[in-house]
C-alpha cells in the first residue's frame, strides 16, 4: 500500500480533470489493483476543516506515511512572499508543501504550472508563480536546485496543459509498485519513457512536412501545421503522437497545432498578440526551427524537398 | 488565351501586368512576423483584384536574391508545386516558379 496526498496550488484543475479520465490505467485501477491509497485529493477527499489538517499534520510528523506528494498547479507566492495569496487549511499552500515535501518519498509535479510555472507564471507574474523545481527553464524554482525526496529523487515532472492522463496514472504506478528507481528523467527531470521523442514522432502530418507542403488554414487535413499555423511539434517534447488523446486523436491529427505545452518556455512568447498559432519568422525563415536543423540545413531541405515533391502531396489524401 | 487551362491563361496575365510595369513595394521584404501581418492584412482588406493583391504583395516576375538566398515561388511555402499555385489563402492565386513576392517564407 502506497499512500498519495494530491494538492493544487494556482491551478485550473486541468490536471486532475486529465487525470479522472484516466484508462490504462484509470484513477480506480490505482487505488484496486495497483494498491495506492489516495489520502486526499481535492475532488475525492472526504476531509473537510480540522479532520483535514490534522491528515496532513499526520503526514508532515510521520504519524502517516506519505510515499507520494503529487502536486498540480503554481506555487503561489505573492503577495511579497508570503504566498497568502494561495491559503490552505489555515496557512498558505507554499508552507504546507514545503513541509509535506519534505516527508514524501516522491514528490511528482503534474502539469506545467506545477513542474514551471505555466501560464500563471508568465510575464508580468501578478501571483509571482514558479514551479516546484523550475521556474520556466531555470533551475531552482521554489523546493531548490538541491531538493531530493527521500526516495533520492529530484521532483518528478510530468508537464502538459494538461498532462496526458496514462502518464500521470503510469508514473504513480511505477512510484507505487517500487520502480520508482526505474524511471529515467532527461535534464528537466521529465520522465524519458514519455519525453524524449517529439510530439512531430507519429503524426500523420509527417508525409506534408517532409515535402514542404503547408496547412494555412484549422482543420485543414492536407498540409503540416509546422510553416505556417505556429505548429511546435518538431520541437516539442511528448509523446502526443505515440499515446494519443481519448485513444483516438491528438491536436495535430485534429488539424490544431501543437502549443509545445510540456516544455518550460510554455506558453510562448507570453502569448504577445500575433504570436499564437501564428509561425514567428526571421527573413522568410521560422525563428524556431526542428530540434536540432541548422537554418542553412533547413534552407537546402526546403528547396530539395519542394522539387522532389510528388503530385498527391499536394492533395486531401485522407478521403472518407 | 488558353481555354484548356484557365490558370495557365490568369498566369499569363499577370505575366503581362508584371512585365507591363506595375509598381509595386517588392524591396519591402516581409522579414519578420509583424511585417508578413500587415501585408496579409492590407490584401485581406483590400478590393480582392488581381492588380491589387500583386502590388500589395509586391510581386516580381524574377527571384530577389535577400539574406543570402534567391526567393522565389517554388521554394516558397506556399507554393504547390504540381499545380503551380500559391495558396495563401490571401492570395490563392496561379503562379509560375521563378517569381517571387514580399511574403515568401520557407
Amino acid at each position: 500500500m502506497a499512500n498519495l496526498l494530491w494538492l493544487q496550488g494556482g491551478a485550473c484543475s486541468g490536471n486532475t480533470m486529465s487525470f479522472l479520465n484516466a484508462e490504462e490505467p484509470s484513477a480506480c485501477d490505482l487505488v484496486t489493483d495497483f494498491g495506492i491509497n489516495i489520502l486526499w485529493h481535492p475532488s475525492l477527499g472526504m476531509e473537510l476543516g480540522d479532520n483535514l489538517i490534522q491528515l496532513l499534520d499526520d503526514c508532515v510528523s510521520g504519524r502517516t506515511s506519505l510515499d507520494i506528494l503529487v502536486f498540480e498547479g503554481t506555487i503561489v507566492n505573492a503577495p511579497n512572499g508570503t504566498g497568502e495569496w494561495n491559503r490552505f487549511a489555515g496557512r498558505p499552500m507554499k508552507d504546507w508543501v514545503k513541509d509535506l515535501s519534505a516527508a514524501a518519498g516522491y514528490v511528482v509535479a503534474i502539469g506545467d504550472c506545477a513542474a514551471w510555472g505555466g501560464i500563471p507564471a508568465t510575464a508580468p507574474n501578478p501571483t509571482d508563480s514558479e514551479g516546484l523545481q523550475y521556474l520556466k527553464r531555470r533551475r531552482g524554482g521554489f523546493l531548490g536546485p538541491s531538493f531530493s525526496s527521500k526516495a533520492g529523487l529530484p521532483v518528478i515532472n510530468v508537464p502538459g496543459c494538461p498532462a496526458h492522463p496514462d502518464w500521470v496514472t503510469q508514473i504513480l504506478v511505477a512510484v507505487a509498485t517500487g520502480r520508482g528507481d526505474e524511471i529515467t528523467l532527461d535534464d528537466l527531470q521529465r520522465p524519458k519513457t514519455f519525453f524524449t521523442s517529439f510530439t512531430q514522432t507519429g503524426c500523420t502530418r509527417n508525409m506534408h512536412f517532409a515535402y514542404k507542403v503547408s496547412a494555412t488554414e484549422f482543420g485543414q487535413r492536407r498540409g503540416c501545421l509546422f510553416y505556417d499555423l505556429g505548429c511546435r511539434g518538431p520541437m516539442t517534447h511528448s509523446p502526443c503522437n505515440r499515446i494519443l488523446w481519448n485513444r483516438q486523436s491528438s491536436k495535430t491529427r485534429a488539424g490544431m497545432p501543437c502549443i509545445g505545452c510540456t516544455e518550460p518556455e510554455f506558453p510562448f512568447f507570453d502569448l504577445a498578440p500575433g504570436s499564437v498559432f501564428k509561425t514567428q519568422t526571421v527573413m522568410g525563415v521560422p525563428r524556431d526551427l526542428p530540434d536540432g536543423v541548422e537554418k542553412n540545413g533547413y534552407m537546402k531541405m526546403t528547396v530539395a524537398a519542394k522539387a522532389a515533391s510528388p503530385a498527391w502531396a499536394e492533395e486531401d489524401i485522407f478521403v472518407i | 488565351m488558353h481555354p484548356e487551362d484557365p490558370a495557365e491563361a490568369v498566369r499569363e496575365s499577370i505575366a503581362q501586368i508584371l512585365a507591363g510595369g506595375l509598381e509595386t513595394d517588392w524591396r519591402l521584404r516581409a522579414d519578420d512576423s509583424e511585417r508578413f501581418h500587415a501585408v496579409v492584412k492590407a490584401i485581406r482588406a483590400s478590393d480582392g483584384e488581381l492588380t491589387t493583391k500583386l502590388r500589395l504583395a509586391g510581386f516580381t516576375d524574377h527571384p530577389v536574391p535577400h539574406d543570402g538566398f534567391d526567393q522565389a515561388c517554388e521554394s516558397c511555402m506556399y507554393f504547390q508545386v504540381h499545380r503551380g499555385w500559391c495558396v495563401l489563402p490571401e492570395l490563392d492565386l496561379p503562379v509560375r516558379p521563378e517569381w517571387s513576392c514580399n511574403v515568401w517564407r520557407v
